[in-house]
Order: C-alpha cells, then sequence, then structure tokens
C-alpha cells in the first residue's frame, strides 16, 4: 500500500504547484455557474417547473464546484502512454492499474477541493433564488457525502478505463469526446437531470455517470428522502465495482498486446 | 545454470502504413525485431549489447525487464520468468532507459527517490545508506533538492542512474546510458558502473552505440543484427575479425630514396613525411618496421589502430546489416 499511497501525495502535492490555472478555473467555473442559473431563472420566469428554482441553483453550483472531479485529465499520464515513458512505471513491482488510480484520485481529489471550497462559500453568499441552499437536513448532508465517495471512486474508475483505452489508440482525443459527451449530458452537468422528463429520468438515474454528482447532489438537497439512500448507495457500490472490474480487465488486456513507443 | 538463460527469443511487432494512393486499405508490415535469439550471462558480468539502430537490443532489455511479452522463446533471470511473475520478477532489477525519465518533472530529485522507495518498501535505514553511498559516488549532493526540469542531461543522467539502483537490483539494465552525454560525464558515468560491478557484484548488460563505452566497460561484447546475434565473445577477439587496416605516420631526419612496399600496403610522401596503411594480417607489424628503418633515419612514427566506430561500420556492413 506504501507504495499507492506515496504516488497519490506526490500527486497531490503536484496540483498544489499549479496554482494559477486554479484561480483560472474558479472564476471559470463561477462564470458559467452565474450565467446557467441566469438561464434557468429565465426558464422558470416564463414557466414555472415542479422542481424549485432553489433546488436548481443548488444542482448547479454543486456541479460547477466539484466540475474538476468529474472532467480533469492527468496530462503527464497521458504524455506517458503516447511518449512509451510508461515504460518504467511497467517496471515497478507494482499493480499498474491502482498505481494511476491512486494518481487519477490525488489529481482529481486536490484539483477539485481546491477548486470546490472557495465557489462554495462564494455561491453560499449569493442571495436566495440564485445561490446555493443549505443541505435538506443533517442526515442528507451526510448521505451525500457518502454518495459523493462512491461518486468519486467511479469517476476515478471511468478516467482510468479512458486512460487503458489511450493505450490502444494513443491519442485521448477520440475517447475523451465521446465519454466526456456522455459524462456531461447523463451526469447533469450540461442539463440538471432532475430537469430531464420523469421516463428519461428512471433510466439515466440508473447509469453510471448519474452515479458521480447526481446521486450525491439529489441527496443533499433533499430530492432523494434519507431513507431512499440504501437503494441509492446499492447502485453506486454495483457501477463502482462493475467500473473497477472493467477497469482492470482492460489494463490486463493492454498488458498482453503491449508495444513500447519510440523505440 | 546461468544466472540469464536465454533460448530462442522471437518478438515480432505490426506497423501499419500510410495507405498508398488508389488502394483500399492500408498496408501491414509485420517486423520481427527478434528472430531466435539465445544466450546466457553469468552473475557479476558485465555485458555489452550492440548492434545497429532497430537490431532488437532495446526489445530484448524490454522483455527481459518484463515489459513486453515475447510471441515465442524461452528466458529465466534468476529462476523467473520475467513476463509471468513481472511484480515479484522486477524488484531485482533496475532498467535505465537512456532517452527516458523515471523521475518526477516538477519536483526536486530527492522527492522522486522516496517515492521510489516506498515503491520497492526500502527500508529507512537501509535507503539512508544506500542513498548516501550513491549521493557520493555519482556526485549528487548538491542537486538533491532541486527540481529535476533544471538539471542538465549529464546530472539528470546520473540521477537517474541513482533511482534505478536504490533498491540494490542484482541486476541492471541500461539501454544507451550515455546518449548525449559529454566526455566529463560519460567517464564519471563508466567510472561509476565500474565500482558498482565490482563493489556490489551488480550484473550489468549494457546497449550502446558508443564503442568507448563497450571498450571501457564490458568484457563481453554480443553484437546483434536483423533480430539475430551475430557475435559473442570478447572485444578484441570481435576487433581483431574486423581491424584490417592500420595507418603509419613516419617522419624521416633526412631525404629518403623510395622504398619498395608489398602488395596491398599503399603509402603517400609528403616531403620526408610518409604514411602508410597496412594490414597486419598481411604484413606482419615486426616486418613493416624492419622495412621503414632500413630505409632511413626515423625521427617521429605513430602507428593507429583504425577508428573503433569504423570498425564498427566496417563489421556491420560486412554482416550485411
Amino acid at each position: 500500500m506504501r507504495g499507492y499511497f506515496s504516488v497519490f501525495r506526490m500527486r497531490l502535492r503536484m496540483e498544489l504547484q499549479y496554482r494559477g490555472a486554479m484561480i483560472g478555473g474558479i472564476l471559470c467555473q463561477m462564470f458559467f455557474g452565474i450565467v446557467l442559473v441566469a438561464l434557468y431563472r429565465a426558464l422558470y420566469a416564463g414557466k414555472p417547473q415542479a422542481l424549485p428554482i432553489e433546488a436548481v441553483t443548488t444542482y448547479v453550483w454543486l456541479q460547477q464546484a466539484f466540475f474538476r472531479m468529474l472532467v480533469s485529465t492527468d496530462p503527464d499520464l497521458l504524455d506517458k502512454i503516447r511518449s512509451g515513458n510508461i515504460s518504467y512505471d511497467l517496471c515497478r513491482p507494482v499493480n499498474i492499474y491502482w498505481f494511476y488510480y491512486s494518481r487519477i484520485a490525488a489529481q482529481k481529489l486536490m484539483g477539485s477541493l481546491m477548486r470546490g471550497i472557495p465557489m462554495l462559500v462564494f455561491a453560499f453568499l449569493l442571495p436566495k433564488g440564485w445561490g446555493l441552499s443549505l443541505p435538506a437536513s443533517a442526515p442528507g448532508l451526510l448521505l451525500g457525502l457518502l454518495a459523493l465517495i462512491f461518486g468519486f471512486l467511479c469517476m476515478c474508475a471511468l478516467e482510468n478505463i479512458s486512460m487503458g483505452f489511450t493505450m490502444r489508440t494513443l491519442d485521448p482525443r477520440g475517447i475523451q469526446g465521446m465519454l466526456g459527451l456522455l459524462m456531461m449530458t447523463f451526469s447533469g452537468n450540461l442539463l440538471p437531470l432532475t430537469l430531464f422528463p420523469d421516463s428519461w429520468q428512471k433510466v439515466i438515474t440508473v447509469l453510471p455517470y448519474a452515479q458521480l454528482m447526481d446521486a450525491p447532489i439529489r441527496l443533499y438537497s433533499g430530492i432523494y428522502a434519507p431513507q431512499e439512500a440504501p437503494r441509492i448507495l446499492a447502485v453506486q457500490i454495483v457501477w463502482t465495482f462493475v467500473l473497477i472490474t472493467a477497469g482492470i480487465c482492460l489494463w490486463n488486456a493492454n498488458k498482453k498486446r503491449l508495444i513500447v513507443q519510440g523505440g | 545454470m546461468s544466472y540469464i538463460e536465454v533460448n530462442g527469443l522471437r518478438k515480432s511487432f505490426v506497423v501499419r502504413k500510410k495507405r498508398e494512393k488508389g488502394k483500399l486499405f492500408r498496408e501491414k508490415d509485420t517486423v520481427e525485431a527478434l528472430k531466435g535469439v539465445s544466450f546466457s550471462v553469468e552473475k557479476g558480468e558485465l555485458v555489452g549489447y550492440i548492434g545497429p539502430n532497430g537490431a532488437g537490443k532495446s526489445t530484448t532489455v524490454k522483455i527481459l525487464s518484463g515489459i513486453l511479452t515475447p510471441d515465442g522463446g524461452e528466458a529465466l533471470v534468476g529462476g523467473r520468468v520475467p513476463w509471468r511473475e513481472r511484480r515479484e520478477y522486477v524488484k531485482h532489477i533496475g532498467v535505465v532507459f537512456g532517452q527516458r525519465s523515471q523521475l518526477w518533472w516538477d519536483v526536486p530529485i530527492i522527492d522522486s527517490f522516496s517515492l521510489l522507495k516506498d515503491i520497492y518498501r526500502i527500508p529507512s535505514a537501509e535507503y539512508e545508506k544506500r542513498l548516501g553511498e550513491l549521493k557520493e559516488a555519482l556526485g549528487l549532493n548538491d542537486i538533491m533538492r532541486t527540481p529535476l526540469r533544471l538539471l542538465s542531461l549529464g546530472q539528470r543522467m546520473r540521477a537517474e542512474l541513482c533511482g534505478s539502483l536504490l533498491h540494490r537490483p542484482e541486476l541492471l539494465f541500461l539501454d544507451e546510458p550515455t546518449i548525449g552525454l559529454d566526455a566529463v560525464s560519460k567517464i564519471a558515468l563508466r567510472d561509476f558502473l565500474k565500482w558498482e560491478n565490482s563493489e556490489h557484484g551488480t550484473t550489468i548488460m549494457l546497449t550502446t552505440h558508443d564503442m568507448e563505452d563497450i571498450a571501457a566497460l564490458c568484457s563481453r561484447v554480443m553484437v546483434l543484427g536483423h533480430g539475430q546475434k551475430l557475435f559473442d565473445g570478447r572485444l578484441p577477439d570481435l576487433l581483431e575479425k574486423f581491424d584490417t587496416v592500420r595507418t603509419v605516420n613516419v617522419k624521416y631526419g633526412a631525404a629518403v630514396p623510395s622504398v619498395s612496399f608489398p602488395e596491398g600496403v599503399s603509402a603517400s610522401w609528403t616531403d620526408n613525411e610518409l604514411s602508410l596503411t597496412y594490414s597486419p594480417a598481411k604484413l606482419p607489424t615486426a616486418q613493416l618496421l624492419l622495412l621503414l628503418q632500413e630505409a632511413g633515419p626515423i625521427s617521429e612514427m605513430t602507428l593507429q589502430p583504425e577508428n573503433i566506430d569504423h570498425l564498427i561500420a566496417a563489421m556491420y556492413k560486412e554482416m550485411d546489416l
């Protein structure tokens, strides 16, 4: 475990070096947050929906605060795969899947905490109907946090699957473009999943993407009652298991057909 | 049984080429990087592995370091099959890829080393001792806290070497470790490798294009070409086989009547200076010296073996590589 923890720590520290990128990211996500909130307010002014506007703005702000957890890629890791520097990692006495999983987790965690915390403070300070509401209840907050942990594990697993595909295609853009689109749509980042037609929601909420941010947000804002939590968490745990298993199989298969680029 | 036993190792790669105009599909080429290579290496040996670009040297190293799985053949290193028991196996080996980096770009090298300490689970006391020793031998004392990106190539290579040896590997693979280094760094690196080999008995397998590396370090050399082993033995024996021509420059104290040399010697005169090339195999050096001395009073003389790079080029040519 020491090696995995050590690479996790190292990657955390590296993320701290990109302070300029952090500030840029915060400003960008704040801008997007305000634009989206204004958009939904305009929509509600025309035709109010069943879901109160406060729930929608809370949804938007939580999505924006943890955006970096959802969509971020480790450029160094991609570079290793492209250039063949991955050779060095392959001759270490570690399981390569978990070694990279630790790296990805560190990057996603530190990146989103550094951006998320200031963003959440900012969103709390906005007037009612624009900003972030308090959690529906104390159990809602705790269950939401627990769901966020499983969501996080799923996100890292998805990222590691896209890394595994990059080992085959060498260029991450295709697979990331495709997975990114699915991710943005079905995770609720583009449009809160709560605003999709009810019949759609039945399907969408069991997809892996809904487990990442949507499930924690709904628990936080009370759209899912705390009694429903065991079912929600069970779905998340199943997906965590499936995505990690799929990633491990992919990496194992890669090992057999590996070619090292660049001589 | 030897420490490294390689038997009939084969590996091929598929190379897809750009589609030709007017054709529907891309062409595929299968490149046989290794066509059944066999050798064995004893513990504590320092072996040079040479061959032109694309001969399969790096492929061999990658297979023996557990990264690639071969298509066929067997390899046992210290009783283990590298690609089958990868995680257990790689604890005992170290690898340096001359054109790649294992240390983290943005962080001080000491931090990369402590990550390696955790990855290889080196006990702290053992780590401190080994790091102290390597720091001293590789002259890293002043740069331990410098981020990798601020180091020169020579410093970086020494740091890479330190990283690969922290866990005291029994076997060290070096894939072109002196690529791009200046003369001072090269010599320092060679001295270090000799020291590591004699002090700790580390078996070293070195691929290089720098024949000086081989001449300075390796008691044994293997030549690889087109995925096959073409020579395996001592460097002097290899050179003898291909070392056909030598150059002699002689300066006479006075004008000399022209000398007639046997066939196969080409001579050219500039005033009192003679420059000639001969082949020791055809004309023994002692006999040549006698001829030269009879011709007149010699004031200066130099004898040069042919440049080692030219020799190897001639050898590759002869072996049709």
